[in-house]
């Protein structure tokens, strides 16, 4: 770690299949390699990866995920996901997974060499009626380390299948007082779901 | 229920005299005996500059009853938000509109809400109810907690007593269980869990190993050899107040609920309260953060009578103490990178219970040292228990890796309770052992 230039980070691991159902089945393997200048939150990351599904499987699985938004009742409003036994009711699953996409853009604009996050809770979910997108409004909870603070955000996130993933949130930082924002826009690659 | 966080109380709990203030002239809430807050709003205002902060300011000193912040007045910027009594409303708007101070209604009616989770809870509950009398899968509330170890210590009065070790900030019982098979004062072991109450898994774990404990009694050498020559004591619920806070009001609550004059934040977090590398960098000694250490060493009650009944019991060989989440197992310091004297052979024990660990499900661990394993944090339990000369001293934190975290789904329950009592024991029988 040269503190003057900032810290780099190489990192080889594997993925798995988000869907826990799906068990644990090995999908790929990573390369990466991030870049933390002057100690600074979002980190430049390069990234490379081996697919085992191909892509049209994976169209087919956001188009999946697409249709399954699209019907659940509509304008949908929900909070508290997972409840506080860690249960999350089967027809908000799709909530919650694109949540926790639009969460980790979030996490990784604030992520330091110091601080890292994980997702805890959506204590609310609005979602907008529109033709075509999806789009949600969020407010959820992160766990902030190793300061063990938690941390409220709000995000707007937009999504349909082979576009890019836009993200727009806005956090309060209880302790230092300040206000994490930001716009993000995911590159066509990393929008397609079914390989988190 | 609002799930933003606060530094304010929410409702007050603590001091007797605003308890009679509350409860006279209010409509008293069913069996449960908890405060009224029917009719009391939360207003979030947002000051325009230090000017209009200050009027806020004002109010916290001119009005310390009436005005209970959920979140302080810190900068302009900021919002703050506080729970005013519906006595209190027409007075305090009337102070906001002529100090030109904008407000929104947060919360139209705090009693509505409270009522609303607590109806959600009680249909849990009493789903729960049909399937068993108690549930090891399913996470339970204090009063069922208590409830069983009652019924528990009955049911196996030849090995278990319930001992009661202090109270709690807000008066409620520290109790902890007694493995014994006879014997005067035994080498002995203690397991903590619940130190931080959000981490519910922890009690969860607590209590389906101490059922395993005697069950396992006559069956497992191992376990039987440990329970003929040392007691076992288990401190289910180390931190009873933010434990029930965690139930009505706050899920992600962490710390305990002593308050302190001068700051509206509550609470200290029992894991940086011990006299060992006190107030070192791991630690936070502003009173609102989730670390706060608290104002000296063992200042908390919970922590204090646990060093208590250690220290008078003079005999302790190993100390678990149990978190959650990250999948770790770790040995001294917290507060140092320094290893400790018997770091070899912590390490080595620590791999060979995350051995066993990893045999039942598959779930991997990692360990070492507390500062290089997870972070550097100060006045940490283990820590004060390896410089008490209790070599055996380990931390757990239990699944999972942030998935989840704390929300861990109660299906998850009985598998980590299984795989984490391999490890236990695996500690426990190294410290048979290895006497000292």
């Amino acid at each position: 770690v040269d503190s003057k230039q900032g810290c780099k980070i190489d990192l080889v691991f594997s993925t798995q299949s988000y869907n826990q159902e799906e068990g644990e089945k090995h999908l790929g393997n990573c390369s990466a390699h991030v870049f933390f200048k002057n100690e600074k939150p979002r980190p430049a990351i390069n990234i490379t990866c081996t697919r085992s599904i191909e892509k049209k499987k994976r169209q087919e699985d956001d188009y999946l995920l697409y249709k399954q938004l699209k019907q659940l009742k509509n304008p949908l409003k929900a909070a508290n996901i997972p409840d506080s036994h860690g249960h999350i009711d089967p027809s908000l699953r799709p909530i919650w997974d694109l949540a926790f996409l639009g969460s980790s853009y979030v996490m990784w604009e604030k992520t330091t060499p110091f601080l890292h996050y994980n997702l805890v809770r959506l204590t609310s979910v609005k979602q907008w009626k529109t033709n075509d997108t999806i789009d949600f409004d969020y407010t959820v909870l992160l766990h902030e380390l190793p300061t063990q603070e938690i941390i409220p955000c709000r995000i707007r996130l937009v999504w349909y299948p082979g576009k890019p993933l836009k993200v727009k949130y806005q956090c309060q930082e209880l302790q230092t007082l300040e206000e994490s924002s930001g716009t993000v826009e995911g590159s066509a690659e990393s929008t397609e779901l079914s390989n988190i | 229920m609002q799930g933003t966080p606060r530094q304010g109380l929410g409702p007050r709990l603590p001091h007797m005299g605003k308890w009679t203030l509350l409860f006279c002239g209010c409509i008293l809430a069913a069996a449960w005996g908890q405060m009224n807050f029917t009719g009391d709003q939360v207003l979030r205002i947002l000051a325009k500059d230090e000017k209009q902060l200050s009027f806020l300011r004002d109010l916290e000193i001119l009005k310390p009853q009436k005005v209970d912040f959920w979140r302080g007045p810190a900068r302009p910027s900021l919002p703050v938000d506080m729970r005013i009594p519906f006595a209190e409303l027409d007075d305090i708007k009337g102070y906001l509109e002529s100090h030109g101070l904008a407000y929104t209604v947060m919360i139209k009616n705090v009693q509505v809400l409270l009522d609303a989770e607590r109806e959600a809870m009680a249909k849990a509950r009493r789903l729960e109810r049909s399937a068993s009398s108690f549930s090891y899968s399913s996470y339970h509330t204090l009063e069922e907690i208590y409830s069983w170890i009652d019924n528990f210590v009955t049911e196996h009065s030849d090995i278990v007593s319930k001992i009661h070790i202090g109270n709690s900030f807000e008066n409620r019982s520290i109790l902890i269980l007694k493995f014994s098979t006879g014997g005067s004062n035994r080498p002995a072991i203690w397991i903590d869990t619940g130190i931080h109450s959000r981490e519910w898994i922890t009690h969860a774990t607590g209590i389906w190993t101490a059922r395993k404990i005697v069950s396992a009694y006559g069956k497992d050498s191992i376990l039987t050899d440990i329970l003929n020559t040392m007691d076992i004591f288990i401190d289910l619920v180390t931190n009873p107040d933010g434990f029930a806070f965690t139930h009505s009001m706050n899920r992600l609550w962490r710390k305990n609920k002593s308050s302190r004059p001068g700051t509206s934040c509550t609470g200290v977090d029992l894991n940086r309260n011990w006299k060992s590398g006190f107030g070192g960098n791991g630690s936070n000694s502003n009173p609102c953060s989730e670390t706060y250490h608290g104002p000296s060493p063992q200042s908390e009650p919970e922590v204090a009578a646990i060093v208590d009944f250690i220290t008078g019991h003079g005999n302790f060989k190993a100390l678990i103490s149990i978190h959650s989440y990250s999948q770790m197992l770790m040995y001294p310091y917290g507060h140092s990178m320094e290893p400790v004297s018997s770091q070899k052979e912590l390490y080595r024990l620590a791999k060979k219970a995350v051995k066993a660990l990893y045999k039942v499900h598959g779930i991997n661990y990692i360990f070492g040292s507390i500062s290089n394993t997870l972070y550097v944090a100060s006045g940490v339990t283990v820590d004060w228990a390896y410089d008490s000369g209790i070599k055996y001293a380990f931390t757990f934190e239990l699944r999972d890796t942030g998935r989840y975290g704390f929300l861990l789904p109660a299906t998850q329950i009985i598998p980590t309770a299984q795989e984490t009592w391999m490890a236990i024991r695996t500690i426990m029988q190294h410290t048979l052992n290895h006497p000292y």
